[in-house]
């Protein structure tokens, strides 16, 4: 999944946001600063760490169990992110950072647009 | 930080967030907001002190109030958690692990 705006590249390179892109087709279980939980496989996460969710199973704080097919959930809202064991968190994030590097890289040999290109005088 | 990229980290504390550097891969105990602590190891973190802990005890501490003493009851409560990214907008302080049982 490509990330478009340059603004938003830059700020999921400059934080550990850039983990939980490296999460997407993981399930894992977020934990919302509303005491409840959600837990399902993980679509996308921007750069605001806002969240899709599918297949989620949705715990409120009073334990009740919901089944939803789609979760939206506002980066602010997050308390936690449970990472699931198997993962490699340094090799999840030095893929993500390559992902992004390829992006900005793209066309620079045939002319294409530089993002941040050095004034060479 | 965990990734060195074109700034190699200098190894010389100059700002507040270059103390918690020391602490990487090392134990420690974050307080955050809504009466919860937490107690892992430091992995990795970033500048809105976004975190990644391993080995994470968190307890969440509430107060109850007996209607007819009034006495405060403390109670606690724990879980673990083997890796956990943390939204550092809850967090309030980051310390060693507290000596204190």
């Amino acid at each position: 999944m490509v990330v478009n705006s340059i603004r938003e590249r830059t700020i999921t390179e400059n934080s550990m946001v850039i983990l939980l892109q490296g999460l997407q087709g993981e399930v894992t279980t977020v934990d919302l600063r509303n005491e409840s939980t959600a837990r399902g496989r993980v679509v996308n996460v921007d750069a605001f760490m806002n969240v899709r969710l599918e297949d989620v199973l949705y715990r409120d704080r009073l334990g009740q169990l919901t089944q939803l097919q789609d979760l939206f959930i506002t980066g602010r809202n997050i308390r936690y992110v449970h990472i699931p064991d198997h993962m490699d968190i340094m090799k999840t994030i030095e893929s993500q950072l390559a992902k992004i590097h390829r992006v900005r890289n793209f066309g620079s040999e045939g002319g294409g647009r530089k993002e941040f290109a050095k004034k060479t005088k | 930080k965990v990734d060195e990229r074109e700034q190699p980290t200098t190894n010389t504390v100059e700002e507040p967030l270059d103390l918690i550097r020391l602490s990487l891969d090392e134990r420690i105990y974050v307080k955050m907001r809504n009466d919860r602590e937490l107690r892992g190891r430091l992995h990795a973190y970033d500048q809105h002190l976004n975190m990644i802990l391993g080995d994470v005890e968190e307890t969440v501490t509430t107060v109850e109030i007996d209607e007819e003493t009034y006495e405060e009851l403390y109670k606690s409560t724990k879980r673990n958690i083997p890796m956990l990214f943390v939204r550092g907008d809850g967090v309030v302080l980051v310390a060693p692990p507290l000596r204190v049982g």
